[in-house]
């Protein structure tokens, strides 16, 4: 019965309106006129109290009420609840994003934490082991020192035992020809006599020590 | 003819008393009377709520420490959930419609509730509500498959050769059916309603001048202990009618959403 | 007389409901029990069938009296 209105349902709105409208006063001169009709009457005598007119006046206002409500009220309460619904979802996803930043420099943060603390290891031990070098350097070199002092200190003392002896000697070897010039009564302190101590001395030298 | 006012408890026992008038429902202009009731309180909350939808929370103005917007938007969500989880992924576009039938329904029977009648306790404004919804389900299947297409959906499944003439049986049993899914969906609501009227104004009358306190006779209202179920019956009866629409739709329009259905996930079988 | 006896008919039609509707109730209230999930879908199928049966006794109510009239 309604399908004939439905079939503009499609329609803009101030069609379903005007529709509504002409269908409102329809089902109250519908309403007037059957009033006294048979099957009307068959209906309320069983307890169904049914009126025609009514049926169709509420057909008319319901189709004046979908366009009106949906303008009104729902169209608008839809786009509210989308628009929060794509509100919360974009908060969400900042923040979601928010996080991963968040998330990504604290991993660079320790990847450059754990860096630093690598090339500071690394320092340490480039400082640990250049500082042994240099010991061992210094170490050598005052080995060196120390060994060339020492060779040199022995030199010393060797020229210098060298140079005692042959005071010695020369001292040993002119008493000795002053003591025999003294007891010969001439001068011996001849070339000859002079190699002729040295040959004496060297022979009963003692080696020195 | 006395008989019948007798035997039908239910919803005639107040007839005998309130007279043949009560038992006709309001006149014309009284049923509009109440339609304008409901249509005012429904536009007087709807414009109440209104200006709260700016907000990025729907906190709104509250009536009655009530938030009104909030409801709406509870009742939004229930009817979106209701529309998406009967008729599938397309059934979104129908929200309005289904949403206008529950809350004119639930505030007409609310009205019901306070007042001699209403709106949804009147069988001819319920059998208009049903042509609305049965005509707008056969739209859509007209939308949907086509004329020829939703006519032949009457028929049933395809039959070979002279079997057709099941067919034909099986179209002709399909239309009453659709006509009297008319019938169905105004009866029950009116038959609830209303019944739920005729049984409170019973009990209200078990109580008249129950208690004598010499010469002066208390009446206690009975009726009024039948509120709370009442209430739920209001709220049921305004989901079963959107949620017989929205079954009746997915009936109409199950096909391509069947299509999509196959289309888009093949994989889960339970 | 014919009154009592439609009165009769309509509480037992009253009768067969209730068990029915109590039938619904205890079915739909044992599965929501057992498969606490899915009571969304229960209620629906529940108050779908609620309605229809229902239904027949408000058929009842309105048709067979004017019949046996």
């Amino acid at each position: 019965m309604s399908q004939e209105h439905n079939e503009k349902g499609g329609a803009p709105a101030i069609v379903l309106i005007v529709i509504g409208v002409v269908l409102m006063f329809g089902g109250m001169i519908l309403s007037d006129q059957t009033k006294e009709a048979a099957f009307i009457k068959a209906l309320a005598e069983q307890g169904i109290p049914l009126d025609i007119g009514k049926t169709v006046a509420t057909i008319g206002v319901f189709m004046i009420l979908f366009p009106v409500i949906k303008s009104f009220f729902t169209n608008p309460l839809q786009e509210a609840i989308g628009q929060r619904n794509t509100d919360l979802e974009r908060t969400f996803s900042e923040a979601e994003s928010l996080r991963g930043q968040m998330t990504e420099m604290k991993a660079d943060y320790e990847r450059r934490l754990v860096e630093t603390e690598a090339q500071a290891r690394e320092q340490i031990q480039a400082q640990i082991r250049e500082a042994q070098d240099l010991r061992k350097t210094l170490m050598a070199e005052a080995t060196q020192q120390a060994d060339s002092m020492k060779k040199r200190a022995q030199e010393e003392i060797e020229a210098e035992r060298d140079r005692a002896l042959t005071g010695i000697r020369l001292q040993v070897a002119n008493l000795t020809l002053q003591a025999t010039e003294r007891i010969l009564g001439e001068n011996m302190d001849t070339d000859r006599n002079r190699r002729l101590i040295d040959e004496f001395l060297d022979q009963i030298e003692v080696p020195a020590s | 003819m006395k008989a019948v006012f007798e035997t039908a408890p239910l919803l005639l026992a107040a007839a005998g008393k309130e007279g043949e008038k009560g038992h006709h429902g309001p006149s014309f202009v009284g049923l509009f009377v109440y339609v304008a009731l409901v249509l005012a309180v429904l536009f007087a909350l709807m414009a109440y709520a209104k200006p709260g939808m700016s907000q990025r929370v729907f906190s709104g103005r509250k009536l009655l420490g009530l938030p009104i917007l909030g409801s709406f938007e509870q009742i939004y969500l229930f009817i979106e959930q209701m529309c998406v989880g009967t008729i599938g992924s397309h059934g979104r576009k129908y929200i309005p419609m289904i949403m206008t039938f529950w809350m004119v329904i639930f505030v007409g029977n609310l009205v019901a509730l306070f007042f001699p009648t209403s709106p949804t306790a009147d069988l001819s404004f319920n059998l208009g509500i049903a042509l609305i919804s049965i005509g707008y389900v056969q739209w859509e299947g007209m939308r949907a498959n086509g004329v020829f297409g939703h006519l032949k959906h009457f028929a049933g499944p395809k039959l070979p050769g002279a079997l057709i003439l099941i067919s034909a049986i099986i179209f002709v049993i399909e239309l009453i059916s659709e006509l009297m899914k008319n019938v169905s969906l105004s009866l029950r609501l009116f038959g609830n309603i209303d019944g739920g009227h005729q049984a409170a104004v019973a009990m209200n009358e078990l109580g008249k001048h129950i208690i004598d306190l010499g010469g002066f006779e208390l009446s206690i209202p009975f009726g009024a202990f039948l509120l709370p179920i009442k209430l739920l019956t209001c709220v049921v009866q305004a989901m079963i009618f959107s949620l017989l629409t929205c079954v009746y739709l997915s009936l109409v329009t199950h096909h391509d959403d069947h299509g999509d259905d196959h289309g888009h996930a093949p994989a889960p079988a339970h | 007389m014919t009154g009592n006896v439609l009165g009769l008919g309509i509480g037992i039609a009253a009768f067969g409901v209730a068990i029915g509707l109590g039938l619904i109730g205890y079915s739909a209230m044992q599965g929501m029990a057992r498969q606490p999930e899915a009571i969304g879908k229960l209620q629906t199928a529940m108050l779908i069938a609620l309605a229809f049966v229902e239904l027949v006794f408000l058929l009842v109510v309105f048709i067979v009296p004017g019949s046996v009239r």
